[in-house]
C-alpha cells in the first residue's frame, strides 16, 4: 500500500493524462475526450481520498525524484522532493474534488477545442497539486510558474460560442499580475537560498533545511515582504486584486470554479508555508499589519460586491472578501486561527464553486448575467432555486453549514490571539462581515430568483443536479462534522 | 609553431582550409552549383568540431608566442560557437537561393566570421583580440548587406559605423593599459596588476576596454544599432548575429573580468549601471513595437544586459551561471530565428499580426516556436526557467547592495513577458492561415533546438555540472 500511494503518482498522473490528451494520436471525438477526462478525475479523486484515508499525521507522505542518481539541480541544492502534511493533504483532496466538479460541469459550457481544453485542465490540475506537495522552494516556484500557462489558455481561450470579447485581455492581465508577484517571490527565494547558504555553508533549497536554520531578523523581514507581495497577488490582498474580477467574470464557468475554488487557495497556502511556517520570527511582527489588510479585504470588497450588477462579479468580489477571512485566521497565529483558516479554505471552495455553478446555469438559460434583467427564475426552476437558497445561506454563515464554523472560529482565533491588541480590534471589526455578506448574497438571490417572469426556463439537468447536490452535501457534512478537517489542520502547529 | 598547430590550432586550421576552398569555388565554379555551398560549409564546421577532440586543454596551453591559449573554457566556447555556426549554415538556404551568384562567397564570409569568433575566445593578447574582432566584424557587415533591398545596406552601414567607433574606444583603453603595464599580453598584464596597487587610471582603461567590447552585445552606449540592424537583416543572418558574436564577446569578457580587469570596483559599478540602463531601455522600447524582429532585437539586448550584470559581479559561481545562461540562450534564439526563417521563406510578413492562426495549420512548428518563446520568458519545463533562476541567484549571491539591481531586472522580466505574449498569442488566434512549406534543414534546426531546450529544462544537472567544472578550472 505504501508503494502504491505516492506523491509523484498523484502529481504526474494528471500531467501524463494531459499529454495523452494533447498527443495527435488521441481521438478528437468530443464525447470520448470528455469521458476520458471525467473518468480520470473521478479516479484521481478516489486515489486522493485513499491517500487521505491512509494518512498518518505523525508520518506524512514524503518522496523524492532523482534523475539518474542525481538531484534535479544538485549543484545548487535543488531537489525534486515532495512532502504532503495535513494541510497539503486536505488541499490536495480538495483540488481533486474541484477538478472533478469542473470537468463534469464542462459539458454544458465548452463547445469548441475540446482536446485542448481538457488537456489544459489536467495540466493545471497537475501544477496546482505540485504547488501543494512540493518540499523545495524552486520546485514550488516551478509549479507556481507552470500553472500560468494552462491558466492563461483556460481563461482566454476560445472554448464556447459566447466567449467574452475581453477574455483574452483579462487572461493577459492575470498572467502579468501573477508573474509580477512571482518575481518578488523569486527574489525572496533567491535571498533565502543565499542566506541559508551563508548560515550553514551548504547550498540547499528544501523547506526543512531552511526551516531548521532561521536567518537574521532584519533580512527575514525583507524576504517576508517579498513573499507577501508574491502571494498577495494570488490571494488577493486588496491593492493587488484588480485582476481577479475580470478573470473570474470572463472565464468559462468551470474555469471560474477552479480559479475561485483552488487557485486563490494557492496564495493562502503560500503565505502559510513560507511566511507562517518557515519565517515565523518575522511573521509575528507582520501579522498585526496583515490583519488590517485582511480587514480591508473583508469590508471594502463587501461594499464593492453589493454595488455590482453582474452576478458573476458579485461572486468574484465575495471570494476576495472571504480570502480576507482566511488571511485573518492565519494572522491570529494560534491553533484556532490556523485550523479555522484551513477549514475556511475548504468551505469557501465549496461555496464559491456552487455559486459560480449557479451563475453559469443562470447564464446558460437566460443569456444574461445582469441582475436588473434577471428575476423570476424560481418560478420555472424550482430545483435550482432550492440549491441556490441552500448555498447562499451557507455562504452567509448560517449554522449547520461549513462556513459558519470557520467564520466563528476565525473570529474566536483573532480574539484569543496573542499577537497584539490590533488583532483583537480587527476581530471586533470583522464581525460586521456576517451582515455585509448577507447583504450582497441576499441581493444576489433576491434579484435573480424572486419576482415575476414570463420566460419559461428548463430546470437543471442531471449533470448540474449531481454537482450542486454534492457541493451542498459537502457543506452540510462539514458543517455538522467539522472535526475531520480541524484535527488534520491542527496538527501543524 | 608546428607544435602549436597540432596541439591546439587544428580546428581553426580546418576552418581556414574550408574558407579557402569556398573562395576558390566562388571563383572557378559555375553559379549553378550554388546548392553545394551550404553542404561544404556544414562539412567544414562538422570536421572542425570533430578536430576539437585533438585540442590540448590540460594543463593550459599557450601557443604562438603566448598570443593564443587553450583550456577547457575555450574548448567549450569553441564547441558552442561551432554548433551555432552549424545551425546558422543550415538556415542560410533562403539567402543563397536569392544570391545564387554569391553563394560560395557568403559561405566563406560566414566561416570567416566563425573563425574570428573562435579566435576571440582563445586570444591571450590584445593585439590578437583586436585582429580577431575585426575578423568577426568585417564579414558581418557584408553578410548583413548581402540580402536584397535598401534596408540591409542601411543596417550594414550602421553596424559598420558603430563597430568602428566602439573599436576606437576599445583601442583607446588598450593604449592606456599598455602605457601602464608596457605589455599587451593578458597573462603578463594580470601578473602586473596582481603586484601593483589599484589605480584610477587602470580602472579607466578597463572601463574603456569593456565599453568597446560590449558594443557587439548591444549594451547601452552603443545599443541603438541593434534595432535597425535586426530590422534590416535576413533571418539566418540574425540567427548568426544574435548568437555567435555574443558568445565570443562574453567568452573573452568573462576571462578579462576574472583576470586582467577584475579587481576594480569602479569597473563593476559602471558595468552594472550600464547594463541596468540597457535592460530598462530595451524592455520598455519593445512594449510599443509590432515588428517581431525589432522585439527580438530588444530581447537580445535585454538578455545581454542580464548576463553582463551577472558577469561583472566576478566570482566563479557567477561565471558558471553565465556560461549556462549563454548556452541555453543561444539555443532558444536559434530556434526562434529558425521559425522566422520558415515564415520568411513562405512570404509571411514580420508584423505580429501576420502570424495569426498559424498554430491551427502547423502544430509541430508552432509548438517548437512557442517552447522557444516561453523559454525566453523563463517559464518552467524549459531551459529558460533554470537559466533564469541560476543566473539571478548569482546576482542575489553577490551581496545585498545588488538586490535593488536584481529587483529592477526581475520587474523588467515582467515587462518582457508582456511582449513575449504579444509575439506568441497571434499564433493561437482563430484566423485564416496557410500551411507552411519547410525544408528538412529548417525543420531539423527548429525541432532539435526546441527539444534540447526542453531537455535541459527537465534535466539540467549535467550541463550545470559541466559549467561549474569549466568555471572552477578557469
Amino acid at each position: 500500500m505504501e508503494k502504491l500511494l505516492s506523491i509523484p503518482f498523484l502529481i504526474f498522473l494528471p500531467m501524463f493524462a494531459s499529454f495523452i490528451l494533447m498527443s495527435p494520436f488521441f481521438t478528437r471525438n468530443e464525447i470520448i475526450v470528455r469521458r476520458f477526462t471525467k473518468g480520470f478525475c473521478g479516479f484521481h479523486f478516489l486515489y486522493a481520498l485513499l491517500m487521505l484515508a491512509f494518512f498518518d499525521s505523525a508520518n506524512p507522505y514524503t518522496d523524492k525524484i532523482s534523475f539518474f542518481g542525481l538531484d534535479w539541480i544538485q549543484s545548487i541544492g535543488v531537489t525534486f522532493s515532495f512532502n504532503l502534511d495535513g494541510i497539503g493533504m486536505i488541499l490536495a483532496v480538495l483540488t481533486s474534488f474541484i477538478f472533478l466538479i469542473a470537468s463534469i460541469s464542462s459539458k454544458l459550457n465548452i463547445r469548441k477545442n475540446h482536446k485542448f481544453y481538457y488537456s489544459m485542465l489536467l495540466l493545471l490540475m497537475a501544477s496546482i497539486l505540485g504547488i501543494f506537495a512540493s518540499a523545495d522552494m524552486f520546485v514550488f516556484f516551478m509549479f507556481w510558474e507552470l500553472e500560468l500557462i494552462p491558466a492563461y489558455f483556460l481563461i482566454g481561450g476560445d472554448f464556447s460560442n459566447e466567449t467574452h470579447p475581453d477574455a483574452k485581455k483579462s487572461a493577459v492581465k492575470f498572467v502579468l499580475f501573477t508573474f509580477f508577484g512571482s518575481m518578488f517571490m523569486l527574489l525572496g527565494m533567491l535571498l533565502l537560498h543565499y542566506y541559508n547558504y551563508v548560515m550553514t555553508g551548504v547550498l540547499s533549497a528544501s523547506f526543512s533545511d531552511i526551516f531548521a536554520n532561521p536567518i537574521p531578523d532584519s533580512i527575514q523581514l525583507l524576504i517576508a515582504i517579498c513573499f507577501l507581495i508574491g502571494f498577495g497577488v494570488k490571494l488577493p490582498i486588496i491593492p493587488l486584486h484588480t485582476w481577479l474580477p475580470d478573470a473570474h467574470t470572463n472565464a468559462p464557468t468551470p474555469v471560474s470554479i477552479i480559479l475561485a475554488g483552488i487557485l486563490l487557495k494557492t496564495g493562502a497556502y503560500g503565505i502559510f508555508r513560507f511566511n507562517y511556517q518557515i519565517m515565523q520570527d518575522s511573521f509575528v511582527n507582520i501579522a498585526p499589519v496583515l490583519a488590517v489588510f485582511a480587514l480591508i479585504n473583508i469590508i471594502y470588497t463587501a461594499f464593492v460586491a453589493y454595488s455590482q450588477t453582474d452576478i458573476k462579479r458579485i461572486v468574484a468580489y465575495s471570494s476576495i472578501s472571504n480570502m480576507g477571512l482566511i488571511l485573518l485566521g492565519l494572522c491570529a497565529l494560534n491553533q484556532i486561527g490556523l485550523s479555522a483558516s484551513v477549514f475556511h479554505m475548504v468551505a469557501h471552495a465549496l461555496v464559491t464553486s456552487g455559486l459560480f455553478m449557479i451563475c453559469g446555469i443562470v447564464y446558460l438559460r437566460c443569456k444574461t448575467r445582469d441582475i436588473n434583467s434577471l428575476g423570476g427564475i424560481a418560478q420555472s426552476m424550482p430545483r435550482l432555486f432550492g440549491f441556490a437558497t441552500l448555498i447562499v445561506m451557507a455562504s452567509i454563515g448560517v449554522p449547520l453549514f461549513a462556513p459558519f464554523i470557520s467564520e466563528i472560529l476565525t473570529i474566536m482565533g483573532a480574539l484569543f490571539s496573542e499577537a497584539g491588541t490590533a488583532l483583537k480590534f480587527t476581530s471586533v471589526f470583522a464581525l460586521p462581515l456576517l451582515i455585509l455578506s448577507s447583504c450582497y448574497m441576499l441581493k444576489f438571490l433576491h434579484c435573480s430568483f424572486f419576482g415575476e417572469s414570463e420566460n419559461n426556463y428548463k430546470d437543471i439537468s442531471v449533470h448540474e443536479f449531481v454537482i450542486l447536490a454534492s457541493i451542498t452535501a459537502g457543506l452540510i457534512i462539514f458543517g455538522i462534522f467539522p472535526s475531520v478537517i480541524l484535527n488534520l489542520a491542527g496538527g501543524q502547529m | 609553431m608546428i607544435n602549436d598547430l597540432f596541439n591546439i590550432l587544428l580546428p581553426q586550421t580546418c576552418l581556414c582550409a574550408f574558407i579557402i576552398i569556398q573562395l576558390l569555388c566562388s571563383m572557378f565554379l559555375s553559379p549553378r552549383y550554388f546548392r553545394y555551398a551550404r553542404l561544404l560549409s556544414a562539412i567544414g564546421i562538422a570536421l572542425s568540431t570533430v578536430l576539437l577532440s585533438t585540442v590540448q586543454t590540460e594543463p593550459q596551453y599557450f601557443g604562438l608566442k603566448n598570443s593564443i591559449m587553450s583550456d577547457s573554457y575555450t574548448l567549450l566556447f569553441h564547441f558552442v560557437i561551432l554548433l551555432c555556426g552549424f545551425f546558422v549554415v543550415l538556415l542560410t538556404r533562403n539567402l543563397i537561393h536569392e544570391q545564387k551568384r554569391n553563394a560560395y562567397t557568403i559561405q566563406a564570409l560566414l566561416l570567416t566570421a566563425i573563425f574570428g569568433a573562435m579566435n576571440i575566445v582563445s586570444a591571450n593578447d590584445f593585439l590578437t583580440l583586436f585582429v580577431s574582432i575585426e575578423l568577426l566584424s568585417f564579414p558581418t557587415y557584408f553578410l548583413i548587406a548581402s540580402d536584397k533591398g535598401y534596408y540591409p545596406k542601411e543596417a550594414a552601414f550602421k553596424y559598420l559605423i558603430t563597430s568602428a567607433v566602439s573599436t576606437g574606444v576599445f583601442l583607446f583603453g588598450v593604449s592606456y593599459l599598455y602605457g601602464l603595464t608596457s605589455s599587451l599580453n593578458l597573462s603578463e598584464i594580470y601578473e602586473f596588476i596582481v603586484e601593483s596597487e589599484p589605480s584610477l587610471l587602470y580602472a579607466f582603461s578597463g572601463v574603456m576596454i569593456v565599453l568597446g567590447l560590449i558594443s557587439k552585445l548591444s549594451i547601452f552606449p552603443f545599443a541603438n544599432w541593434v534595432i535597425d540592424v535586426y530590422k534590416g537583416s535576413e533571418t539566418s543572418i540574425l540567427a548568426f548575429l544574435s548568437t555567435i558574436p555574443k558568445l565570443a564577446m562574453f567568452g573573452i569578457l568573462c576571462r578579462l573580468l576574472v583576470f586582467s580587469l577584475g579587481s576594480s570596483i569602479e569597473l563593476t559599478f559602471v558595468i552594472a549601471i550600464v547594463s541596468i540602463i540597457t535592460a530598462l531601455w530595451a524592455n520598455t522600447y519593445a512594449i510599443r513595437e509590432h515588428n517581431v524582429k525589432v522585439i527580438f532585437a530588444c530581447s537580445a539586448a535585454a538578455n545581454s544586459s542580464y548576463v553582463l550584470l551577472a558577469a561583472c559581479l566576478v566570482s566563479v559561481y557567477n561565471l558558471s551561471t553565465v556560461i549556462f545562461y549563454l548556452i541555453c540562450y543561444v539555443l532558444m534564439n536559434i530556434s526562434v530565428f529558425a521559425f522566422l526563417n520558415i515564415t520568411d521563406s513562405n512570404k509571411i510578413g514580420i508584423e505580429t499580426s501576420d502570424f495569426k492562426g498559424l498554430f491551427h495549420k502547423n502544430h509541430g512548428l508552432s509548438i517548437a516556436y512557442a517552447i522557444a518563446i516561453i523559454a525566453l520568458a523563463g517559464f518552467p519545463i524549459t531551459s529558460g526557467f533554470v537559466a533564469k533562476i541560476y543566473l539571478f541567484s548569482a546576482i542575489a549571491n553577490s551581496g545585498l547592495i545588488f538586490v535593488p539591481f536584481l529587483l529592477v531586472l526581475l520587474m523588467l522580466t515582467v515587462v518582457a513577458l508582456y511582449y513575449y505574449i504579444k509575439i506568441l498569442l497571434p499564433l493561437f488566434d482563430i484566423a485564416e492561415a496557410k500551411v507552411l512549406k519547410t525544408v528538412y534543414s529548417q525543420k531539423f534546426v527548429l525541432i532539435i533546438t526546441a527539444a534540447v531546450t526542453v531537455l535541459i529544462g527537465v534535466y539540467p544537472e549535467k550541463l550545470v555540472e559541466l559549467c561549474r567544472f569549466i568555471a572552477y578550472n578557469i
